[in-house]
């Protein structure tokens, strides 16, 4: 089932739709477990009735036989909203084999979507952003919100550069309600100022998941002699020697990529790092293990 | 300094390539996108001097390549001051060959090598060789005055034959030994005959001055015995026949007396009368020699410039007819007509052919017969094939001729190889002929026709450890020679009954039953004649060196030539003198070997002044600018090496900065 998984395998596979469906079959398969996650009618727990609540929940049974009204909970009930955040700046362009940043990115997104509204039943939505918002559809569980949140991945293309400020304050403000958020970049930028802009999404009382989709190449870059090299963002051109490449730039992304992690965490955000050649199941572990963690 | 082709400089225009491929062709650099340049800093990028200088030095490098390439091939050179005199070595080579028996040559030659030992310059090393059958050093390089008089005056002349070409060669790896320029004297009667086929072998090296030291400068007349035809063994002594040749050199028309000797006694005289630089055939019948071994000579009478040369000597063994033992199958009455016949006209009555059916052959001894035949035999009975193993194994010779028989049997009888699928050429389409002759076996040298013979059938015999004598020609192993213990098996992947080939009709077969017969009756070299320096074998390479083994040689002069420890040991005798030599072989059996001198030493025609001038001049460089070199006293040394060590030098450093540069970047493991 790994080959499901795998990126440039998925690569020649059009329908976004299609790819999504394999992905998520092939990550279930994996899992020797039902899909229902949470779905069970499995009883969790009474509690107090408080005015204002729908009272469709309230036990009846348990009213007629206490005159007390208790609403009765189960487990998985609770149904969550999904927003995938997904940078579309220039640099998500870059790649080295069958797959680019973008691409992976969508992939990633596509399957995150597919298997939350059709197995989790959970309102799921999606903000495409530069240094704008550029494309957004609400989380809803309405008929055909799939399809929209497909067609917003297609739609998507790689353009400008990427700035948190302006698109998260516009998610922000569409986000109103609690759930989780997944936010897809490369984040090349100061890890202070990009966590500052995404951290308010957190008030909510929202997850929030930062997957860093970097590619093998940008990680162990390979350079045979001195290159000149193109900011696909900013177009800068600098020359660059191989030893400087596979010393000094190592070192400055390590550190770069450690001070994401340390600064997301310290914000009470997770944080992931995706290559871009390797299988896609670790997006879905994520969303599983946060969607546990907010029903909780 | 200078260039011996300058026009390779020329080459030098190819630095271009280099400046293009360095300094034209990379500014073209095409920018590769990256998603950031955020973690790459414009001041960081200090090294990139530091690759800037590692590409220069490449560059340069390259450069240098180019350059030093011209340059080795335009052959530099520098003048350097010649070697003082007393740094060179003063080689004396003294012609002791046989044309220097004639009057007063070799006489002239040691005193002339005298005097110029007398005007040896103080302190000048000198050695002293002679130059006959082979370039022999009778001295090391050395300075004592003494030794180098008395090697020169205990010359004598001998019966070998002088070669420039050895000369020349000997004095180019003296040369390429020891790095001393040499001045060389060679003290000879300049024959012609000893120039050698191709000039260049006489070429002397470089630093090598030749000083030609004629010892006659006019042509003088000769009369020699060319060669001898005659048996080395015979039986019947009033059917043998010798035919003798006699020739003329830079003479007149004359009449010449040619006689016959035997032991000493002249038995028969002929006249002959030679044309102008003309030859003559004397033919003598009957040759009335005791039992055994007979000392013979054809001798031309006369005076003449090298009385030397005047007779050809040659042994003769008179002995009863010797049988030979043919097996055949009963149904082939062909061969033994055949091979009966070429063995009598050959061998002149000395071998008497005995036929067998190889059914009633059980009883038979092959140890009476000087050899036996296997003729298409497919198998021998056991008793006689364990015999004739033995009698191999033990010295003894078999001629097996593997015809449409045996071919087909699948396996050979006595050697137990196996055949394959015999080739039917007359099916397969014309009949194949003979395509490779190995001429240096004792079968089948001097002997012609064999490409004008057909051949319709051919057995496929496996050859593994046989040594193959001649082949068809399409590859087809023909004729095979197998050592099996002390014997040889001789094997004709064909028939002798004139139905798988037309070898008993050609003019080859009785030249290759003669020398056949000769070579496995163990006769060829008991007795005949040899020129001066050919090599007899003592002993076969398997006979034990142990006590009975021992051979015993007494030579012309009537010295034993070797010590007792190379009588027990040495393969082979250098017949170093004309005369008789007396051998006893190491398998028992005595020998009588006429030496004779190689005729090309009869010709006493000078070597032409200019030709002399030729070598001289080639000795020391381009003829006639040596001289305008000696008088400068300076010599070219030429820088070709050096311009190629360096080459090599910076063609290394130049793969090791490439790596360096252009090396993928590769990650640790």
């Amino acid at each position: 089932m790994q080959r499901f998984l795998d990126p440039a395998i998925l690569a020649s596979i059009g329908n976004l739709e299609l790819l999504a469906r394999t992905v998520v079959d092939g990550f279930v398969a994996g899992l020797h477990r039902s899909a229902d996650f949470g779905f069970s009618q499995e009883f969790a727990e009474y509690r107090a009735y408080t005015p204002g609540e729908d009272p469709r929940h309230i036990d009846w049974n348990l009213f007629a036989r206490t005159e007390r009204t208790y609403l009765k909970r189960y487990r998985g009930e609770t149904n969550s909203q999904v927003t995938v955040l997904l940078d579309a700046s220039n640099s998500m362009k870059y790649t080295s084999h069958a797959v680019n940043k973008m691409d992976y990115a969508r992939y990633a997104a596509a399957a995150l979507m597919y298997m939350a509204i059709k197995y989790q039943r959970d309102a799921a939505g999606i903000v495409v952003f530069d240094d704008d918002v550029r494309d957004a559809v609400r989380p809803s569980t309405r008929q055909g919100q799939l399809y929209r949140v497909l067609a917003a991945l297609d739609r998507a293309e790689p353009a400008a550069r990427t700035n948190f400020a302006n698109p998260m304050r516009h998610a922000h403000e569409l986000l109103r309600r609690r759930g989780m958020v997944m936010v897809f970049s490369d984040f090349f930028g100061d890890p202070e100022e990009m966590v500052e802009a995404i951290e308010p999404l957190r008030y909510h009382g929202s997850e929030v998941t930062l997957f860093q989709v970097l590619d093998p190449k940008e990680i162990k870059p390979e350079l045979r002699g001195p290159s000149v090299l193109e900011d696909m963002e900013t177009g800068q051109v600098m020359e660059v020697i191989p030893d400087y490449a596979k010393n000094e730039y190592r070192r400055r992304l390590q550190a770069h990529l450690a001070a994401i992690e340390a600064r997301a965490r310290a914000a009470g955000m997770d944080y992931r790092l995706l290559v871009t050649d390797q299988p896609l199941d670790a997006t879905l572990q994520a969303y599983l293990s946060l969607r546990k963690a907010v029903a909780a | 300094m200078g260039f011996l082709a300058p026009w390779f400089l020329a080459g030098a225009l190819a630095i271009g390539l280099p400046v293009y491929v360095h300094l034209l062709r990379r500014h073209k650099s095409i920018p590769l996108p990256f998603s950031s340049l955020m973690f790459f800093e414009r001041g960081t990028q200090s090294s990139t001097k530091h690759q800037r200088l590692k590409y220069l030095l490449l560059f340069s490098l390259r450069a240098v390549i180019v350059l030093l390439l011209a340059l080795a091939f335009a052959s530099p050179f520098i003048r350097r001051p010649a070697s003082k005199a007393h740094d060179r070595l003063l080689l004396l080579v003294v012609d002791r060959s046989l044309s220097m028996r004639s009057g007063t040559r070799f006489a002239e030659a040691k005193q002339q090598a005298l005097r110029v030992l007398s005007g040896r310059h103080s302190g000048q090393k000198a050695q002293v060789m002679a130059l006959g059958g082979q370039l022999e050093a009778l001295t090391q390089p050395i300075e004592d005055d003494e030794t180098l008089r008395s090697a020169i005056n205990g010359l004598q002349p001998g019966d070998g034959r002088s070669n420039f070409g050895d000369l020349g060669r000997s004095v180019r790896a003296l040369d390429e030994a020891n790095h001393t320029p040499i001045d060389l004297h060679l003290f000879s009667d300049m024959q012609r005959s000893s120039v050698p086929g191709n000039f260049a072998e006489m070429v002397l090296p470089e630093s090598t001055k030749l000083i030609l030291h004629p010892t006659i400068n006019r042509t003088e007349e000769n009369f020699t015995v060319v060669s001898v035809d005659a048996p080395s063994q015979i039986a019947d002594t009033k059917a043998a026949r010798i035919r003798a040749v006699v020739a003329g050199y830079n003479s007149k028309a004359a009449t010449k007396k040619v006689s016959l000797v035997i032991d000493g006694n002249t038995v028969t005289t002929k006249t002959v009368n030679l044309a102008e630089n003309g030859t003559a055939t004397v033919e003598f019948t009957g040759l009335d020699v005791p039992y055994g071994l007979s000392r013979c000579a054809v001798a031309i009478e006369g005076s003449d410039a090298l009385p030397s040369d005047d007779q050809w000597r040659f042994a003769v063994r008179r002995s009863d007819p010797e049988h030979i033992l043919l097996v055949r199958p009963a149904s082939d009455t062909r061969s033994p007509l055949y091979v009966s016949a070429a063995i009598a006209a050959a061998s002149q009555g000395a071998y008497l052919l005995q036929p067998m059916n190889s059914d009633t052959v059980t009883e038979s001894d092959p140890t009476k017969y000087a050899y036996v035949i296997l003729s298409d035999v497919p198998s021998l009975p056991i008793a006689f094939e364990n015999a004739l193993r033995k009698y191999v194994q033990g010295g003894g010779n078999v001629l097996m001729a593997v015809g449409t028989n045996a071919g087909r049997q699948g396996k050979l009888p006595l050697l137990g190889s196996g055949t394959g699928q015999p080739h039917l050429y007359t099916r397969e389409g014309d009949p194949m002929s003979v395509g490779d002759l190995d001429r240096t076996h004792a079968a089948l040298r001097e002997t012609t026709g064999w490409t004008d013979t057909h051949f319709s059938f051919a057995a496929n015999v496996d050859t593994n450890g046989m040594r193959i004598l001649a082949k068809l020609t399409d590859g087809t192993p023909l004729l095979m020679d197998k050592q099996l213990g002390e014997g040889h098996v001789l094997i004709l992947s064909s028939g002798f009954d004139n139905l798988t080939n037309d070898l008993p009709l050609s003019p080859a077969f009785v030249p290759f039953l003669d020398l056949a017969t000769r070579y496995l009756s163990g006769t060829e070299h008991l007795s005949g004649a040899r020129l001066v320096d050919e090599f007899v074998p003592l002993r076969s390479a398997t006979t034990g060196n142990g006590p009975g083994a021992s051979v015993d040689v007494i030579a012309p002069d009537g010295r034993r030539p070797l010590t007792l420890a190379e009588a027990a040991t040495a393969q082979t005798l250098r017949l170093g003198s004309a005369g008789f030599y007396q051998v006893r072989f190491a398998n028992g059996r005595d020998g009588l070997i006429g030496v004779n001198a190689d005729t090309r030493e009869s010709n006493l025609e000078i070597l032409p002044p200019d030709v002399q001038q030729l070598w001289a001049g080639s000795a020391n460089g381009n003829g006639g600018s040596t001289a305008v070199a000696a008088q400068n006293d300076t010599v070219r040394v030429s820088l070709w090496w050096y311009a190629m060590l360096v080459l090599f030098l910076v063609a290394l450093a130049e793969s090791i900065v490439a790596g360096q540069y252009l090396g993928t970047q590769r990650e640790e493991a």
